[in-house]
Order: C-alpha cells, then structure tokens, then sequence
C-alpha cells in the first residue's frame, strides 16, 4: 500500500489526490468471493425459490380451474388440451348463471354473509373487550366457555342445533303462549341469532383474537376517557373501536368469507330447494349444459369449479381490497400465548 | 352558557349512591359479555343437553306433534363402538394422520413466517399469496374440490370409457398436486446421513401432501406472524453485536420467544384438523347424519358418535398442551 499519496493538482481551494487503490478486480473479489456472501447469496436463492414453489402449489390449482372454467367441451376430447384452452368459450359462465340462478344465489348470500359478518365484528368485539379488560367474577369462566364453544366439532351438535331452531323456543315461553315453538329453519334467523350471541362459526376464535389485541392497548387510555367524564360503553365505541380498525376488518374478512363459503350451517338450516337460494344451491351441473359424452366427466368436474370459482369471485375482490389491512390487524395483536 | 346552565340544574340531582369504579368496571365486564352468556345459557346449553340426550335415546317422528324420543341408555354409543364396521377405523385413521401433521404444520408455518418475516423483494406479493388459503380453501369450495378428485379416484369405469389418453390426462391431473417426489428421491438425498427408514417416509409424506398443509396453515402463519412482530429488536441487537450467527439466533431467541404461540398454535391445530369438514370422521358423522353412502343410521346415532369424538378431541388437545408446556418459555413471570 502506498502511504503517501501523490498529488495530482492543487487549486486555491481544490485538491486532487490520487491514491493507489486496490485495482477493480481485486476490490470486487474481496466483495463478493467470501463465505458470507455466498451464504446469503445462497440464503437467497433458497428462500426465493421456496416461496415461489410454495406459491405455485396455492395458486396451480386455481389456475387449473380457470383454465378449465374457459374449455368448452371439445377441449376436454382433445388430448393435446392441458392447461390453456383451445376453444375457449364462456358457455359454462353463461349457463350457470341462467340455469343455476347466479344472482339471485349471491344477493341472498351476501346479504345474509354480510349482516351475519358485520353482528358478529361488533358482538365478537364487545366480548373480547370484556374479558380483555375488566376483572370481574366469572371472567376466566366465560372465556372458558368461548375456548369450549370453538373445541366442539360442530357435527356433535348439528342434530341437537336443528331441532333447536325447528322449535324455537326459550325456556318454553313460546310454548306455553303457541302450543309449540317457531320454526325458524329456511329464514336467516338461525343464523343471525347465532351471530348475535357470539355463537357463530369460528367465533371463539374470533373473540380469542380480539381479546388478544385489546389486552395490548394500555389502560392509561381508557383511564383518562373515564376521568373526562366518559362512560363505559362510550369509551369503547368511540376510543377503542377507532383504534382497533385494522383488527375489526381482519375478523369482518374471516367471518364475511368463512359464512360466505360455508355449507355446514346453510344446509342444516336452509332445506334445498325451499328456502332463499343461497350459494350451496347453485354447484351443480345446468341444465342445458350436456355432459353426456367421452370427456363427460372431466367436464362436469370442470363445470363444478366454475361454480366455485364464480363462489369465490366477489370474495377475490373482497381480499384484494382487505388483505392489506389483515396484515396490519394481525401484527398489531401482538398475541401471546 | 348553556354549559353552566345544566351544570347549575345537574347539581341537586347528584344525591346518587357512590358506585367504587372498580364495582362499577365489575358491572361494566359483564355488560360486554352478556350476549354471549345468553346465548350460551338460552341456545348453546340446551343444545348441548339435548345433543346429549340424543345421544342416549331413540327418535321417531311422530305425526303431528313433532318426534319422540325413548330413552335406550348407552345403546347408540355400543353401536358405533362395537357394531359399525367402520367407524373405530376411521377414528383410527384420522388420529393417525392428525398425529403426523400436527408437527408438519407447525414447523411448515413457522418457517414460513419467520421467512415471510425477513425483509425481501416482493415480501408483499408473497403474504397476499399465502393467505389466500386461508380465505378460500374452506367449506363449500373444500368440498367441491374433494368432489372433483374423488370423481376423478373413484370413477375408473367412467375413464374406461372416455378412452385411454383421456384418462390418461385426468389421472396425471389427479396425480400433479400429489406426487411431487418419490421416495426413491429422498432417500438418495438421505443416504449419507444417518436417519432411518421411517424418517425418510415421513419426509416423503409430508412432501406428497405439500398441498393440504399449506392449505391449512395459513391461520397459523398469521399468529406466527403476530408473534414474531411482537419480540422485540432490542433483543437481537445485543446478539448480533456479540457476534451470533442468524442460526444461533434462531435457537437461542426466536424460538423460545414464539414458543407459547407455538403452543397455540399447535393446540389450534389440533381443533382445526379435527374439526374441519374434510376429516374423515366428520364426513363420517355427517354421512350418517344424513344417510348418505349406504351407511344405515341415524341422527341420534351420529350424535353418539360425535361426542365419542369430541371426548377424543379433548384428550388429544389435553395431551397436546401437556407436553408442549414443558417447553413453553414465558418473558413475563406473572
């Protein structure tokens, strides 16, 4: 190394100096030829291709079902056909949506999806909220019981909750008045009073979540709305609940799309084909749709997915729009344990 | 003005009892639960003694008021135990394949958000993909993609008839998700370590049934997530400055700072397999619930079955916790 360097021009105020420097060869296999860079260049090319393996396997199959939403049915006779369709048509779209009563299916459904959705967020809320932050008797067993309601498969009580709403009835008031209890089964009543006491589906886990995330907002907040004056229930709907936006849309989301996709509860209150149409209703093959030849039944499964997909579209969009916030929502909860 | 106003009238009424703030909190508390425990004392509870109460009686519909019911004792429950060919199987197989995804999932899902947790290009993209699963793959679109595939499985006959190539194309269809490696595979790549035969089967497994496990990871990812989002960087930096490698950090810090949520987690997905529609127990019960599938019982007979079921759930979840809270290392000593 030279020490001394020499120098190359002297201005009033400037002076340039040259250096020996290390030759450009020499100073980029210093960078670069190193265990550490190989390490995390290698830790790159591993966790990226991780993630993009993992990505292909959820997003294959969607693709799949696109693609096959598109076939029309020589596609499915032609061999060469694999994943990109030949002679793509919007026929099964076309007829689903006559046959199956689309429409008249996603109306029903989101109105019931979505006021279940938007009860069980606010009820779910008010839950997690009291047992997150106030010590009263009984608070360790009720969060018992919610933990409780989530352990339970729901098979072990699908007879018991449809003979519940068959003949509705609380503590046989109905009964004694009536001479027998309301039947409640194919309106959205079940539902929307299930919602109402925080019994819906995966609520527990709801309440869970939310109990979490309102245990980490410190008391010193709702302390001082208290000593302005500001009473309980004020409080929370007009300080927490604006602080918790984020953690409120994560379980509007998961409640919103786990009633909009879910069978088990609309099939044992909802008696087919009597009932508002909801989203079960419509996976099935159209009728004008003829499924009666060599790829038969490949195309009929195909047919199939497109109704799920079709299911699904509304919630696409729904998740673009709300995922940016779910991130949010869960990292704020600092869950632990 | 109109503030003094009312100050001025509110001031006489004030001969109200003093409420403390803490009996007032206490009332508050179960002011905010209420809706759930009236529902769980008006709906979920009569529920569940009816449930029960099915469980142990015979129903028949009777015309006119309803259905009767008779009480047998533990008939149904040495039904489904002793009689049903296929019912103690099916537990069997479910618990077995729980057994072998739980650590699966909880591992896969930790990995995973530790890495989607690390700061990398298009970390963003990779999130929204990863908990598409959890938005989507559930319920009815669950069922019909078990429909398709079992359309697929189950219907040689229909792909005889569609000719070879046909079937030929369903069936590599049907195998894409599934075989991504043979076994032959992994134990080459095993071959100088010293692992037995059954860990190579496991790795095997787990690899085949890629597909499932992301599928039902993704709420785990999410509270792994939240988890790794709370430990605090105060703690690595010491660390890095003396010099530990991101290896040694990962043992000595994250994993025992997550690890009650691995607990959670674990015990979360326990529930969740156990639970979910696809199991094979549940679409057993519901199966003879409904009658479907040439099983010849009936609902108070699923009923039976079901808090067989949930018993095992409770012991399995029970268990689980047991042992993973040996391992459980608390920050704060409450």
């Amino acid at each position: 190394m030279n020490t001394n360097p020499t120098i190359k021009h002297e201005s009033k105020n400037r002076i340039r100096v040259d250096f020996e420097r290390t030759p450009l060869l020499e100073r980029l296999k210093a960078k670069f030829i190193n265990g550490a860079f190989l390490v995390n260049v290698i830790w790159f090319l591993f966790r990226f291709l991780l993630l993009l393996g993992v990505s292909y396997v959820i997003l294959y199959p969607f693709y799949a079902k696109i693609a096959g939403s598109f076939m029309s049915p020589q596609d499915f006779v032609d061999v060469t056909v694999r994943l990109i369709p030949k002679y793509p048509t919007l026929d099964q779209y076309k007829a689903i949506i006559a046959d199956n009563g689309y429409f008249q299916a996603l109306f029903n459904t989101f109105t019931l999806a979505g006021s279940c959705a938007v009860i069980q967020t606010f009820i779910c809320s008010l839950i997690g909220y009291g047992l997150a932050k106030f010590k009263f008797k009984g608070n360790g067993i009720v969060f018992l019981l919610v933990i409780f309601t989530m352990l339970i498969p729901h098979s072990t009580l699908q007879y018991a909750l449809f003979m519940e709403f068959r003949y509705f009835d609380i503590f046989g008031i109905v009964e004694l008045i009536r001479g027998e209890g309301i039947n409640l089964l194919n309106s959205y009543w079940p539902l929307l009073i299930m919602s109402l006491t925080g019994l819906g589906f995966k609520n527990g886990l709801y309440v869970f979540l939310l109990r979490q995330f309102y245990k980490g907002i410190p008391d010193e907040l709702e302390e001082s709305a208290y000593l302005d004056g500001s009473g309980t229930f004020r409080t929370f709907v007009q300080i927490i609940l604006p602080l918790s936006i984020p953690m409120l849309i994560t379980v509007f989301m998961f409640s919103f799309s786990w009633q909009w996709t879910d069978n088990f509860y609309t099939e044992l209150f909802f008696i087919a084909d009597s009932g508002p149409k909801l989203m079960p209703e419509i996976v099935k093959v159209p009728r004008s749709l003829d499924v009666n030849f060599a790829g038969g039944t490949l195309y009929s499964s195909a047919i199939q997915n497109t109704c799920g997909l079709m299911i699904i579209l509304p919630l696409i969009v729904i998740y673009l729009f709300a995922q940016r916030y779910i991130m949010e929502g869960i990292e704020r909860s600092g869950i632990t344990g | 003005m109109t503030d003094t106003k009312t100050m001025k009238t509110a001031a006489p009424k004030k001969k109200r009892r003093r409420v403390s703030l803490d009996s007032k909190k206490t009332g508050a508390g179960w002011l905010f639960v209420l809706p759930f425990v009236i529902g769980f004392v008006c709906i979920y509870l009569p529920v569940i003694i009816n449930s029960l109460r099915y469980s142990f009686s015979e129903i028949r519909n009777v015309a006119g008021s309803g259905f009767e019911t008779t009480f047998v004792g533990w008939d149904n429950y040495s039904y489904a135990l002793m009689e049903n060919p296929d019912y103690v199987e099916k537990l069997l197989e479910s618990l077995q394949t729980i057994a072998f995804q739980i650590p699966a999932i909880v591992i896969f899902s930790l990995f995973i958000a530790i890495i989607l947790n690390q700061k990398m290009i298009g970390r963003a993209a990779f999130r929204a993909i990863f908990f598409i699963p959890v938005i989507m793959s559930t319920g009815l679109i669950d069922e019909i993609a078990q429909n398709s595939s079992m359309q697929q499985y189950m219907d040689p006959t229909g792909m005889i008839q569609t000719g070879t190539e046909a079937g030929e194309e369903a069936a590599k269809e049907a195998e894409a998700g599934n075989q991504i490696v043979s076994a032959f595979e992994v134990a080459k790549l095993f071959e100088n370590m010293a692992v037995g035969t059954s860990l190579v089967k496991y790795v095997v497994e787990m690899v085949n049934n890629i597909f499932d496990i992301v599928n039902r990871s993704g709420v785990q990812m999410l509270i792994f997530l939240a988890g790794l989002q709370s430990v605090s960087p105060a703690i690595y930096e010491p660390c890095s400055i003396d010099g530990a490698s991101p290896w040694e950090t990962l043992w000595k810090i994250t994993l025992p700072m997550v690890s009650p949520m691995i607990l959670v987690n674990a015990v979360y997905t326990v529930i969740d397999s156990f639970t979910a529609q696809d199991n094979v127990v549940m679409t057993f019960i519901k199966d003879c619930y409904e009658g479907k599938n040439g099983i010849t019982s009936g609902k108070e007979r699923s009923s039976a079955m079901a808090w067989i079921y949930f018993m095992i759930v409770a012991v399995v979840i029970g268990l689980v916790a047991l042992i993973l809270k040996k391992f459980v290392f608390y920050q704060r000593k409450e």
